[in-house]
């Protein structure tokens, strides 16, 4: 199923979605003439204030919601088909799954949505049970899982019939520093296997270090596309990290790249708050497991 | 308005009013027969009676439960012996639900048996009332109940109980001989009729001096009964049948009107 | 664009079992089966209360009576109630988010709720019919011995006749359920659901007296609305042949076979319609 290719995992083409609010049948134009291409083997970050269209662009790639112009395929499939969802996980925004089933009940359920078949279906569900983290947890109730915890059974589920796009929205909203490191692993993982990965995050400095394109959605419309090396670097800029020079070495430094019309601007490098966190608090079990298991 | 909404609003009322077409020839002989076995609720007696949400009730497919609950009102009133109160709640029950025989008769039995006694008893006791007087309490008290069993009949004109019941209260309340002879003869008359209602009536005949016509009737009546040894009747049909007794009160009659020993009943 | 990889999902009954398995396992863990005992301790109790009267044989007839009148009473609650839950449980909890993403048709997932309904309802009924035949058979034998001479041609009740009752009673739960579901494919709120739940009820149960009424109305265009309400709404008062029990007479099975056919033809075309309905919803 996971054949990497460069052909598109989903197409977009001068998609409008229009919803009707109030009894009086007003117009709200949730997506405003949206064309996009996202290759296969792709990380790719939607991007966007709230209300921007992201959700609602997700929606209709799945199926939820159908568009009231233009078109949406999924490897090629027309998203409104069935079919189209063959080869596509979802973990929804705060996602609320069954309470009352186990996290493998949980799992079985969707494997058995998606037809994996029975001969194959325990272990592929305990497989990705372990492949998320959860397999200490697998027989607890779903109802007594964290945020974090719900996240990545909510994973695990989009994963169960081995997809070659997975679709996640928001999947760090709520989720404490700890965890949201965790998913973005779990996310460069299944880059490394080849999938696709549409993301939608509030959290910036996550998609720049996972996504390899970014779109960036404002009132329903496309307002930039691109590589995020391309979009984020400043081209006739760069850096120099130096050890801390004397002041009057700086001063001579400064003299010197004038004499050759070049500016100097000195600041203090900073860690980055993130990976301060991360490597001064605990990580609990191994967010990753087996290799390669999804 | 979303115009979707209202379409799609529009396909689903068609497709029901449809539906309803169609399946009306599969609904309509089961919901006959149903009306036919369940008689129309006349409302406008007894609305003044009940509330709005007991007539809701009543509408909405709970008339025997209704019925029932005001059956134990009836009951709960007649411990008190609270004569307006149960026939005015035994006139509601069957009007309610007229298809149970229960509530007929055992309405009439307390209408006729039980309330005179209260009368009675509220108008000082059966020294301080004279005989006249109880006479009327009763004779006033069985009327009413057989008008409640004659409006019994007119839903169950085929029901025997019904007429037992009737010739009950006239002989032993009325003291209507002829009367309660009438209706055990249209009781042994319907197709459910115990077989003691055929012997009554004989005896009745016979206690009114018509024994011509009581030995007539007997003769005939033990043509139909169930004989010892008899393979269409089981045992209990046989044995309350009581064919021998039956012959007897024949034999009886004949030795009573001379009837000839060649032309004597043979069976 | 690229050429589709993957030919057609065929309609599978598979995923609409498993849909159905697990509406049935919500409503299980959610307790709703509490009632059901609460309901059998209330029949056994109000058996009791009957034997206060003496009623004799007739006392059979209250018990069938109560019985099914608590059948009727709590069966349409718990369907309605039911139905509106399991299905808005999908939706606020966005689980529906997560099935309909994956390649399930609406139509499976539909008909999978309201199976899994159906089955709770299923086996609401199944039990206090059971337990009523039992309380029947019991105070039956007992009435027997203590008074003979009404029970001379035999059992009053007709046990096979409590049980095409009960049947029939649950095939009108599965139209009302049916019915339900149709009104939250549409509406957006479990309450307003749950109050349109019951006027359904209502009205299907009252509906005949639109058909009654239907030739004394002198208005053409009220007549002819009263005429369409009365083609709109399945008669529920046709599936009510529990009055019949206990009351001489059996019921005639071919009258009760009909019935079946008409709540099960209602039931097929109730549950399309929600799924027409369901599909057209932006989730």
């Amino acid at each position: 199923m996971t054949t990497p290719t460069t052909a598109a995992a989903i197409e977009i083409r001068g998609l409008i979605k229009d919803f009707t609010v109030g009894l009086r049948g007003v117009k709200l134009r949730a997506v405003d003439g949206l064309s996009l291409r996202i290759p296969e083997g792709q990380v790719f970050g939607l991007l966007g204030p709230n209300g921007s269209g992201k959700s609602t662009t997700i929606k209709i790639i799945l199926g939820l919601l159908e568009p009231t112009l233009g078109e949406c395929r999924v490897f090629g499939v027309p998203s409104h088909q069935v079919d189209s969802r063959l080869n596509v996980g979802y973990l929804p925004e705060a996602p609320y799954f069954y309470r009352y089933l186990s996290g493998t009940e949980l799992v079985r359920f969707y494997a058995r949505i998606c037809g994996v078949p029975s001969e194959r279906r325990e272990a592929r569900v305990r497989e990705v049970i372990e492949w998320v983290g959860l397999a200490a947890a697998a027989s607890r109730r779903v109802g007594t899982y964290s945020k974090g915890m719900l996240q990545r059974i909510g994973l695990a589920q989009a994963l169960v019939h081995d997809p070659r796009l997975i679709i996640l929205d928001e999947p760090t909203a709520g989720v404490d520093p700890v965890g949201s490191a965790e998913i973005s692993e779990l996310i460069l993982r299944l880059k490394a296997q080849g999938k696709t990965v549409l993301i939608t995050s509030h959290l910036l400095a996550q998609i720049e270090d996972i996504c390899d394109h970014v779109a960036i959605l404002d009132h329903g419309r496309l307002i930039l596309e691109g590589r995020v090396a391309e979009l984020v670097g400043q081209k006739n800029r760069q850096a120099l990290i130096v050890d801390t020079l004397p002041p009057a070495e700086l001063e001579a430094l400064r003299a010197w790249l004038a004499e050759r019309g070049h500016a100097l601007s000195v600041e203090q490098p900073r860690a980055r708050l993130d990976q301060l966190f991360l490597s001064k608090v605990s990580r609990p079990g191994n967010a990753g497991g087996k290799e390669g298991g999804a | 308005m979303d115009l979707r909404l209202v379409r799609s609003g529009a396909v689903v009322a068609g497709v029901l009013a449809l539906a309803g077409l169609m399946l009306r020839p599969l609904e309509a002989p089961a919901w006959r027969a149903m009306r036919a076995q369940q008689p129309a609720l006349k409302l406008e007696s007894i609305q003044g009676a009940l509330g709005q949400g007991v007539t809701v009730g009543l509408l909405g497919g709970f008339r025997a439960i209704v019925a029932d609950l005001f059956w134990i009102s009836a009951n709960a009133a007649w411990d008190q012996e609270d004569l307006p109160a149960t026939q005015t709640l035994i006139k509601l029950v069957t009007a309610i639900d007229p298809r149970p025989l229960f509530f007929w008769i055992n309405g009439a039995n307390m209408i006729a048996y039980d309330m005179p006694h209260w009368r009675i008893r509220a108008a000082g006791g059966y020294d301080a009332v004279s005989a006249a007087e109880q006479n009327r309490f009763d004779r006033e008290q069985a009327e009413v109940a057989l008008k409640l069993l004659q409006e019994a009949l007119a839903q169950h004109p085929e029901e025997a109980s019904l007429y037992i019941c009737k010739a009950n209260i006239q002989l032993n309340r009325l003291k209507d001989t002829a009367a309660g002879a009438e209706s055990y003869r249209m009781a042994a008359a319907q197709p459910n009729a115990p077989y003691f209602a055929g012997r009554i009536y004989g005896e009745l005949l016979k206690r009114m001096g018509r024994k011509q016509e009581a030995y007539v009737w007997l003769k005939q009546f033990y043509l139909t009964l169930p004989k010892p040894g008899s393979a269409q009747a089981t045992p209990w049909q046989i044995e309350t049948a009581m064919a021998d007794v039956v012959l007897e009160r024949i034999h009886e009659l004949e030795r009573e009107l001379k009837v000839p020993k060649e032309q004597a009943f043979k069976g | 664009m690229n050429a589709p990889t993957r030919t057609g999902v065929p309609f599978s009954f598979g995923r609409l079992l498993v849909v159905a398995q697990n509406t049935f396992l919500e409503a299980v863990r959610q307790k709703l089966f509490a009632l059901l005992l609460l309901l059998a301790i209330g029949l056994g109790a109000s058996a009791q209360l009957f034997r206060e009267f003496n009623f004799g044989s007739s006392e059979l007839k209250f018990i069938a009576d109560f019985g099914f009148g608590a059948m009727i009473f709590f069966g349409s609650t718990l369907t309605i109630a039911a139905t509106a839950q399991l299905f808005f449980s999908e939706i606020e909890n966005r689980t529906a988010l997560t099935i309909l993403a994956k390649p399930i048709w609406r139509t499976e997932f539909i008909f999978g709720k309201f199976l899994g309904v159906f089955a709770v309802v299923g086996v609401f009924c199944a039990l206090t019919t059971l337990l009523l035949a039992g309380l029947l058979f019991a105070r039956e034998s007992a009435l027997m011995e203590a008074h003979p001479e009404a029970f001379e041609h035999g059992r009053i009740i007709h046990y096979a006749d409590v049980f095409v009752a009960g049947g029939l009673q649950w095939l009108k739960f599965g139209v009302l359920a049916a019915f339900t579901l149709l009104v939250a494919s549409y509406s957006n709120t479990n309450l307003f659901t749950v109050i349109m739940g019951f006027f359904v009820l209502v009205v299907c149960h009252l509906q005949y007296l639109a058909r009654d009424a239907y030739a004394q109305v002198a208005s053409v265009p009220l007549r002819l609305l009263v005429r369409l309400l009365g083609y709109v709404f399945p008669n529920f008062q046709v599936f009510n042949v529990a009055d019949q029990v206990g009351m001489g007479a059996g019921l005639n099975h071919l009258m009760a076979l009909r019935i079946g056919g008409y709540g099960l033809a209602y039931i097929a075309i109730i549950g399309v319609l929600a799924v027409y309905s369901f599909r057209n919803r932006e989730i």
